[in-house]
């Protein structure tokens, strides 16, 4: 009869602790996924600390809770009593009760005082003049690619760069013919939906030189997993340098922006090298010869299933798309 | 059995069409449990594939399209076709038999009730063979992206919902006037069993949040057929207006996917602890106060959208003063264990893992909660490790407990214990491994409903452990199927294998179609504990 009662009980032991303490352990190794990504942005570190505080809490539960289950287990387990032996018939404790009522009251205040503490460091958008100045862009998701312009005019896409240090505001939105999708750069902050007909407002301070990566966090469609986005943190001198240089660029014709318009909207759907995918191949298309053509269908949807994926585009961004596939694809 | 009943006519007593025209909430309850259990392997099978297709980066096992169709399904069919009408069935087969009653307040509505749920799941099963193929939108089906969504899947996942909406309607009034008006003699509220309690919570919330729902798909499906534009942004239609309204009903949904299983726990672990349930009116009370505090956190699945503070604060506090009642409940059933007499038979195993991992979904609840967390964590794979823990972790292993522990009653056979336990272990380290890795892909940032991604890594080791976890869960899950499929043949059960408390014990297994010649006089919430205890007073036993 012990053996049979034992082996739920080992069973019971191993998957509770030795199974999480297996995964924790190589998890441990470099913090993979037992807390959020490492934070790059005072806002993401806010959030990060509320998840620390947070844990505090619900790691003692969660002790307290699996520990007296499993004291439990064991120490009440049937050993040789028979079955209509009765156990303790307590229908129940009143202070006891209360004590459990009040004390996850007293950590919920605990929690949600200590989240709104910590809002305003998330959340508070710093001032125009604040240390390290801002930089407003404003962030248009459309299916499958991030749209982004600086104040200055520049448009980029799916690579949002941005100064080392300097704080940079997002308005984040979609065009009122989109989907709803989700702008997230898990080590720049919390993410918020690219709601058409709604302008959302966030913002980051990266510290750090790098590129960091996120993608579309809300379902948007077919290519919802291609929605990559990412922000590449530059020092501050060689950011200035760029978006001064792309502005020119840009007004003059000469940018790359046709090339990132193309991989960012364009080649999702019809492949990189224009071979077809989703939707025909570009490559050997007498259509993508024509401007004219290919504005019409950037900017009203294909017949079949092509959103309008440019329909709202300035005339710079539509030129260099059809200058870059005229180029591109030309004619062989 | 019916064939005595003279009014019944000849063709209606056959072993097949017995089963068409039955109105014997037994039979009812049996067949809403198998279709459920059908749809269940079907649900199934669609998330083994979509496990398959992530096992590794760059996968092109099923891409895209046909993988949206799937996790679209899956959450569809699970939540709608799966757990709530299995504890329907549930409710269908005890409710009366728990409180003495002879048959449902309306059998014959009981019976349209199944029919129409049947209908419902079949109009969305089939829409995999629809012109365009099923609906691609998730199971929320956020506009505008369902508006425009080609072919007609999406139109009939609109139908089926329609369908199921007025069944289970009809089956939650049905539930709430049985419940008020047939208990036998001396059952009063306080007196009525835990299950009871939770299908009154659980059909209550029905009535308050469907009509939302319908009203919801309704306009949905104007705006996608009748030219309409509530949720069209680009004629001045409002989308987040939608997840307002779904989530109205949506998020109530959940506790009624979870109330009844938390009235099954209550059942199961007094008598296998051969103690009294710890606090009885602490846990029917926290049972209401988690359906009224149920209907008020909707928004929680809305602080992306951009709310203004004081909303986002509100549904914080709002979302984890749920946690309180919960949290009476989870120490209540611990202290229901503490000195008793535990049997680990198979229906207290999967109580025990209810508890368990029912409590690690809870708690990672709360960090979603805290809205600012939610920002960093929310549509990831936090989320869906979340709701697992809460949906298979919750509902499903109590469902499992369910049906090990009235199995006897149901069909007068025992179940084998030693495969029972078995598939308890495989099912329960099989989701351990299967969802536990999902938090931690998600705060590596892996979204929700992607059909691929690339290879970093650790996303690649844990995806490939849950698709190794899911593996082992649905052997498991087979060896349940297995069980029952042999019970066949098993030993006989009689009328309380379990030395049990309540008063479908008092009957035989299976009960007779009028349930009871007689039933006691009712002096507790144990009407059979009372009983035993006077025959052994008396000698007798």
């Amino acid at each position: 009869m012990p053996s049979a009662v034992r082996r739920p009980f080992a069973s019971t032991v191993f998957s509770l602790l030795v199974l999480p303490l297996v995964l924790a352990g190589t998890a441990l190794a470099d913090n993979a996924g037992l807390t959020p990504v490492e934070a790059r942005s005072p806002n993401a570190q806010g959030i990060n600390d509320a998840y620390g505080w947070v844990s505090i809490f619900t790691g003692a539960i969660f002790l307290l809770v699996q520990g007296s289950l499993l004291l439990f287990i064991v120490r009440y387990r049937r050993r040789r009593r028979a079955r209509d032996e009765d156990g303790a018939q307590v229908h129940g404790n009143t202070n006891l009760e209360l004590a459990w009522t009040i004390a996850p009251v007293l950590i919920l205040v605990a929690i949600g005082g200590f989240v709104f503490w910590k809002l305003p460091q998330i959340q508070d958008v710093p001032s125009a003049n604040a240390a390290g100045g801002r930089t407003d862009v404003t962030v248009e998701g459309y299916r499958y690619y991030w749209n982004f312009e600086y104040p200055n005019g520049v448009i980029a896409v799916d690579r949002l760069r941005a100064p080392v240090g300097g704080n940079v505001r997002l308005e984040i939105s979609a065009p009122d013919f989109e989907v709803i999708h989700s702008w997230w750069i898990p080590a720049l902050g919390g993410k918020f939906d690219a709601i058409p007909g709604v302008v959302n407002e966030s913002w980051f301070r990266a510290d750090a030189p790098g590129i960091y990566r996120g993608q579309c966090a809300e379902f948007c469609g077919i290519q919802h997993a291609a929605m990559l986005a990412e922000v590449e943190a530059l020092p501050r001198e060689e950011f200035d340098a760029w978006l001064e240089e792309e502005d020119r660029a840009q007004r003059a014709g000469t940018s790359d922006l046709g090339a990132e318009t193309y991989a960012g909207a364009c080649a999702k759907c019809h492949g990189l090298a224009g071979e077809g995918d989703i939707g025909p191949a570009l490559a050997n298309n007498n259509l993508v010869q024509d401007a004219q053509a290919v504005e019409t269908v950037v900017r009203n949807g294909g017949p079949k299933l092509m959103p309008p994926v440019g329909a709202d585009w300035e005339q710079r961004q539509m030129d260099a798309l059809t200058a870059y596939l005229k180029e591109g694809f030309g004619g062989e | 059995m019916a064939s005595n009943d003279t009014a019944v006519p000849q063709w209606q007593r056959g072993r097949v069409a017995s089963w068409f025209v039955t109105v014997d909430h037994k039979r009812i309850g049996i067949l809403y449990i198998a279709t459920a259990a059908f749809f269940f392997a079907a649900g199934g099978i669609m998330a083994l594939l979509i496990r398959t297709q992530l096992a590794t980066p760059d996968t092109g096992f099923i891409e895209r399209d046909g993988y949206n169709q799937l996790f679209t399904m899956h959450g569809t069919t699970m939540i709608f076709l799966v757990v709530v009408p299995i504890l329907a069935g549930f409710a269908n087969y005890l409710v009366p038999l728990m409180i003495g009653a002879r048959d449902m307040a309306f059998p014959r509505l009981n019976a349209m009730t199944y029919w129409l749920f049947l209908f419902g799941g079949m109009v969305l099963l089939l829409s995999f063979f629809a012109q365009g193929g099923a609906a691609r939108g998730g199971w929320t089906s956020y506009p505008p992206n369902s508006v425009y969504s080609e072919g007609a899947g999406q139109d009939l996942w609109i139908l089926a919902l329609h369908i199921l909406t007025i069944s289970s309607l009809a089956g939650a009034i049905n539930f709430v006037v049985t419940i008020h008006n047939m208990r036998t003699r001396g059952m009063s509220w306080t007196r009525m069993p835990l299950f009871v309690w939770s299908v009154e919570v659980y059909a209550g919330l029905l009535i308050i949040v469907l009509p939302a729902l319908s009203a919801g798909l309704t306009l949905l499906l104007l705006d996608r057929q009748a030219g309409t534009n509530f949720f069209v942004p680009s004629d001045g239609g409002s989308a987040v207006l939608y997840q307002h309204v779904f989530w109205f009903f949506g998020h109530p949904e959940v506790y009624i996917m979870i109330l009844p299983v938390f009235g099954i726990i209550s059942e199961v672990l007094p008598v296998f602890a051969r103690k009294p349930i710890f606090g009885y009116k602490a846990i029917a009370f926290s049972t209401v106060a988690i359906g009224f505090f149920s209907v008020l956190v909707w928004a929680h699945h809305m602080f992306t959208v951009g709310m203004p503070d004081v909303l986002n604060g509100f549904f914080m506090v709002s979302s984890m003063l749920i946690a309180v009642p919960t949290g009476v409940k989870i120490f209540n059933w611990l202290a229901t264990l503490w000195h008793g007499n535990l049997h680990f038979d198979t229906p207290m195993l999967y109580s025990l893992g209810f508890l368990s991992v029912f409590t690690i979904g809870g708690l990672s609840g709360i960090f979603l909660a805290a809205f600012p967390i939610d920002w960093q964590v929310h549509d990831t794979y936090y989320v869906v490790a979340h709701l697992h823990y809460v949906l298979f972790g919750g509902s499903i292993l109590g469902i499992l407990a369910g049906l090990s522990y009235w199995w006897p009653k149901m069909f007068g056979r025992m179940l084998d214990e030693r495969l029972g336990k078995i598939s308890f272990w495989l099912t329960f380290i099989g989701f351990n491994v299967t969802f536990f890795p999902q938090h931690m892909l998600g705060l590596l940032g892996m979204p929700r409903r992607i059909y691929s991604y690339r290879d970093d890594g650790l996303w690649a080791g844990y995806n490939l452990a849950s698709t190794i976890g899911s593996y082992v869960m649905g052997v498991g899950l087979l060896l349940f199927l297995w069980n029952v499929l042999k019970a066949r043949k098993g030993p006989r059960a009689g009328n309380d294998p379990w030395l049990a408390d309540t008063l479908e014990w008092y009957t035989t297994s299976p009960p007779p179609p009028h349930n009871f010649d007689k039933v006691p006089y009712v002096t507790s919430a144990r009407p059979l504990y009372d009983l035993r205890r006077k025959l052994k007073d008396r000698g007798a036993l």
